[in-house]
């Protein structure tokens, strides 16, 4: 009896508290919503099995590295090492899984990589109490050394059946992002993840009420760590193997993408969903305007108009009211 | 019980012969790739990996100047053009996004070597001509692949070095960025002029961007911890305008030195009077990629591989050269001229 009676007020509460923090990026939904609609009317193909999954796969990667800076922005930290993570994770697939270790044996080891690097960033910045902006400038360095010095050149290899069932005719990407997403519900009920956004918005405040902050910081920046060699592997099995420089890109794009998903630089502001919606943005631009047979510089100008638009629109309600 | 096996062998053998035959004749019906069932006017698709260098705007010059050619002949309707920024994620996007749109050809300069190849073979099986040229991409899906050779490039560009500088000495060695492919390429076909000379010693090597000022810091750097370095073996022009400029403005007396046709460099050559030797990434591969498409679609055979032959430049013909500079950008290169003739010879080499 009495879980019941103390669960029906979470539940009730839950709603309004999810709808809340919903404001600030309600405009960046529709936006979403708006080139989604675009996209389908102008690639009908977009319905069909095949159709979906290449969408999502394309999309995927740039989800999971908007994860990974979303989660350290919310803790009050930032990654400038993103893209090389991604690039390492690609190269140790792309050199492990084809070897006497096998798939198994590369993932564990793309995955301790990433919860490790993480994990030792995050130990530098937060008990040295460094700028991670430095931190992470220096790690993308040796990092991005690391990977080169793995693969020199773009080769290595993946299991032709393991890039077929993650990227091929099979929406295998999206379901691993719902996975990933309800992880993160998950994690955001223990008591790390409860105290990220503490630990993000108001640090002393936290550490005086109790709340494990440096804990929650370390975790943060391993976790990070994790999806982007996730990451990394994804796109390793995508192309097929490995390439030392193919993330370069995700650096400035997973910041692009939490940014636009309405997470502040300060810290504790913002949700997951919005990153996520803001990566999705980034990816479907790409195609819609392809689609639409912009040239190359039309583009660019076009891109930059729709960012500023679906970050300025919320904060010129802001100043309205 | 020697005649059945010998039946056997025979009739296997016929068996053989007729299926080669029978493989060999589809094989000069088409090209990898192509089913048959596209008709002209086709549509051809243009996935740049990044339009902003002076490099690839003349390669898109020469590709839209052979596309309207190709127009007049009622070969081409239209010429999509896609810009991946640099990203190779972001290109592998945008050939799908070909693929979805049902071009009939895609001509590409891959941003990886390798990152593209699953996407390529998924548009070779829906009958689209590939013809990927410059960077090109480790996988056999294509219709054909386009290029110079750049271990020649290497080998050729320090056969001419050592020679200048008469066998022995200090070099310098300025490469493009660390882990790309040309950039490698380029330094591993030196390898072998290099290990065959024993008394030229390498004092440093530089890796930068194909670009002049990231290319005359490094030199200067350099200048500055050797104070005698006899010769330069620069594979890239643009690293080697940057060295010219290093030295002239250190006040250092000018090395022989290996380039490629930039403008620029070209034009220092003369006013310094160098002793050097370049060669060139002709822009014009960009019209033959899109002719040799057309070529593959309308039903003609081509080879699965394409070997320009590198253009050299020495002190003979830089002032042929230089008398053409008007025509290209002050930041561009000079390449050498081409026409429908050489393209025909070029695709019936074998």
């Amino acid at each position: 009896m009495s879980t019941v009676s103390s669960a029906r007020p979470a539940g009730a509460l839950y709603w309004p508290v999810q709808a809340r923090r919903n404001i600030g990026v309600r405009s960046l939904f529709v936006v979403v919503l708006a080139f989604l609609i675009a996209y389908g009317v102008l690639f009908p193909g977009l319905f069909t099995a095949s159709g979906f999954a290449k969408f999502t796969q394309s999309w995927f990667p740039l989800a999971l590295v908007a994860m990974a800076q979303a989660i350290l922005m919310l803790t009050g930290g930032i990654s400038l090492a993103i893209g090389a993570t991604v690039s390492l994770g690609a190269v140790i697939a792309a050199t492990t899984m084809a070897g006497p270790l096998g798939v198994a044996g590369g993932a564990a080891a793309v995955a301790l990589t990433g919860l490790g690097i993480g994990a030792a960033t995050g130990f530098i910045v937060v008990r040295l109490r460094l700028p991670a902006i430095v931190v992470t400038l220096a790690g993308s360095f040796i990092i991005g050394g690391a990977a080169l010095l793995i693969l020199p050149r773009p080769g290595g290899a993946i299991p032709e059946w393991l890039s077929d069932l993650l990227a091929g005719d099979t929406p295998a990407a999206f379901v691993l992002l719902v996975a990933i997403v309800l992880l993160w519900k998950l994690y955001l009920a223990t008591p790390l993840g409860l105290s990220l956004y503490a630990a993000g918005e108001n640090p002393v405040g936290a550490y005086r009420s109790g709340v494990p902050v440096d804990g929650a910081r370390v975790a943060a920046y391993a976790i990070s760590g994790l999806l982007s060699t996730g990451a990394g592997l994804f796109v390793a099995a995508q192309t097929g193997s490995g390439d030392p420089v193919i993330g370069a890109a995700f650096t400035l794009n997973s910041i692009a993408a939490a940014v636009l998903g309405g997470i502040g630089f300060l810290g504790g502001q913002g949700t997951m969903r919005g990153a996520l919606a803001g990566s999705l943005l980034l990816s479907l631009m790409i195609s819609v305007m392809f689609f639409l047979g912009f040239t190359p510089v039309a583009q660019y100008v076009a891109q930059g108009l729709i960012i500023i638009g679906a970050v300025a629109i919320p904060q010129f309600r802001k100043v309205q009211q | 019980m020697m005649k059945p096996s010998f039946f056997a062998s025979a009739s296997a053998l016929c068996l053989g012969l007729v299926l080669a035959i029978g493989a060999g004749s589809e094989a000069n019906a088409a090209a990898k790739c192509i089913k048959g069932d596209r008709k002209a006017p086709y549509t051809i698709g243009w996935a740049n990996i990044y339009s902003v260098p002076t490099w690839m705007k003349q390669t898109q010059g020469t590709i839209e100047a052979e596309v309207e050619a190709l127009k007049k002949q009622g070969l081409v309707d239209k010429l999509v053009v896609t810009d991946a920024q640099g990203d190779a994620n972001v290109q592998i996007q945008q050939i799908q996004s070909m693929i979805d749109s049902d071009v009939d050809a895609i001509i590409l300069i891959a941003g990886s070597s390798t990152a593209p190849a699953r996407v390529i073979a998924d548009a070779c099986a829906k009958g689209i001509a590939i013809i990927n040229f410059d960077s090109l991409v480790d996988t056999d899906q294509v219709t054909a692949k386009v290029n110079t050779d750049s271990s020649q490039w290497g080998d050729q560009a320090a056969k001419f070095l050592i020679d200048a500088i008469g066998g022995k000495g200090k070099i310098l060695i300025l490469n493009g960025p660390a882990g790309v492919s040309v950039s490698d390429d380029r330094r591993k076909g030196a390898d072998a002029e290099l290990k065959a000379h024993p008394d030229v010693t390498v004092l440093a090597e530089t890796n930068t961007p194909y670009n002049v000022a990231p290319a005359q810091e490094a030199v200067t750097s350099l200048l500055f911890a050797n104070p005698e370095i006899d010769g330069i073996l620069s594979l890239g022009g643009a690293l080697s305008a940057g060295a010219v400029l290093a030295l002239d403005k250190q006040g250092r007396d000018q090395v022989p030195i290996t380039g490629e046709n930039a403008r620029q460099f070209l034009e220092l050559w003369k006013e310094k009077g160098l002793k050097s030797w370049a060669t060139m990434q002709p822009n014009w591969l960009g019209a033959f990629a899109a002719y040799t498409a057309v070529q593959a679609l309308e039903g003609k055979d081509v080879p699965a591989f394409v070997k320009i032959p590198l253009p050299v430049i020495d002190n003979s013909n830089i002032d042929e050269y230089l008398a053409r500079a008007k025509d290209f950008p002050t930041d561009g290169y000079i390449y050498s001229p081409y026409d429908e003739e050489l393209f025909k010879k070029l695709l019936a080499q074998k």
